[in-house]
């Protein structure tokens, strides 16, 4: 089989023999690439754009996977929920959270008020803009300075309005965009640390181990993978169970 | 046949499928890394996802129709 290299060649060039795993049993001109065992940069790609990590360490196939899967779940809850299910609420007048004693500020009491944005928020960037719409939000102004009502934390009428007319497909929508959250959490996890179940390399299959110095006069020896020659007589046989 | 027309007529049930796959196929993708084995571990979760809902909507719709 002829040696492949992994697209990202820059990523790997500082990887050990044992995280490129090469197999019989994988098609010809396919090699298995485990990823490192901690990889911090590619968690964080991951977390912006769901597979971008794994497409940064090479795994192209389970990256586009990740990305179509986990937006496609997220849009389509979006829209489900008629683009209003995702976002965090203007909360400066409700009344105080408390949590183990503290008094919780800021976007924390946002979440509080709104947790499933606890979980969508790991979606990476197409989240940001309800962070961002909650920094700019004007009770006064029916839209948002910089993308309009998009991620807007919707008014009270209009909840009442949508809940109202349409099915319980807007319910469903926000358990979609939250589920696609958790998903990420895992990809996440994916790029940083290699799937939960890693490929154990298997060995390449090699001839018997060759005799070396028959032709010098000495004794045989036979090569031994640490690196030592050992005499052919002092080789162990292998074992054939108990002799009769 | 007519009794099941309500439960396939809820629009929310065709959004499912769309949930269904894609979880089986990241969740089964973010354990292995060989194509053959994701496949194979997705379809298991998709099987056992479906047994899931479809038993628990059989025991909900036979509750709100006999009882």
């Amino acid at each position: 089989m002829e040696p492949v290299t992994p697209r990202n060649e820059k990523h790997f060039v500082n990887m050990t023999e044992s995280q490129v795993v090469s197999s019989e049993k994988i098609p010809p001109g396919e090699v298995m690439i485990n990823p490192p065992l901690r990889d911090p940069l590619a968690a964080i790609l991951s977390y912006l754009i769901p597979g971008l990590g794994q497409i940064y360490q090479g795994r192209i196939g389970k990256g586009l996977l990740f990305f179509f899967g986990l937006y496609v779940l997220f849009f389509y809850g979006f829209w489900m929920g008629q683009g209003k299910n995702v976002w965090l609420p203007y909360v400066r007048d409700l009344p105080d959270v408390v949590f183990f004693g503290h008094k919780v500020e800021g976007i924390l009491k946002a979440v509080a008020y709104r947790p499933q944005y606890a979980a969508q928020f790991w979606i990476g960037i197409a989240a940001w803009p309800a962070i961002i719409q909650y920094y700019y939000y004007d009770p006064f102004k029916e839209v948002g300075p910089y993308l309009g009502k998009y991620q807007r934390a919707p008014t009270e009428a209009e909840l009442n309005e949508i809940q109202r007319r349409s099915s319980k497909r807007w319910d469903l929508g926000w358990v979609f965009t939250v589920i696609a959250g958790i998903l990420n959490l895992l990809v996440i996890y994916d790029a940083f640390a290699g799937p939960m179940i890693r490929e154990t390399p298997e060995p390449l299959p090699t001839a018997d181990p060759p005799l070396i110095g028959t032709n010098s006069g000495g004794p045989a020896r036979s090569a031994d993978p640490s690196g030592q020659d050992t005499p052919a007589s002092n080789v162990a046989p292998p074992e054939t169970g108990p002799q009769t | 046949m007519n009794n099941m027309m309500p439960l396939l007529s809820v629009s929310i049930y065709w959004d499912l499928p769309v949930l269904l796959i894609i979880v089986s196929l990241v969740y089964a993708a973010t354990r292995h890394d060989r194509w053959d084995k994701i496949i194979h571990e997705a379809i298991h979760w998709g099987v056992r996802i479906v047994l899931f809902l479809v038993s628990i909507g059989l025991i909900l719709y036979a509750l709100s129709t006999f009882l």
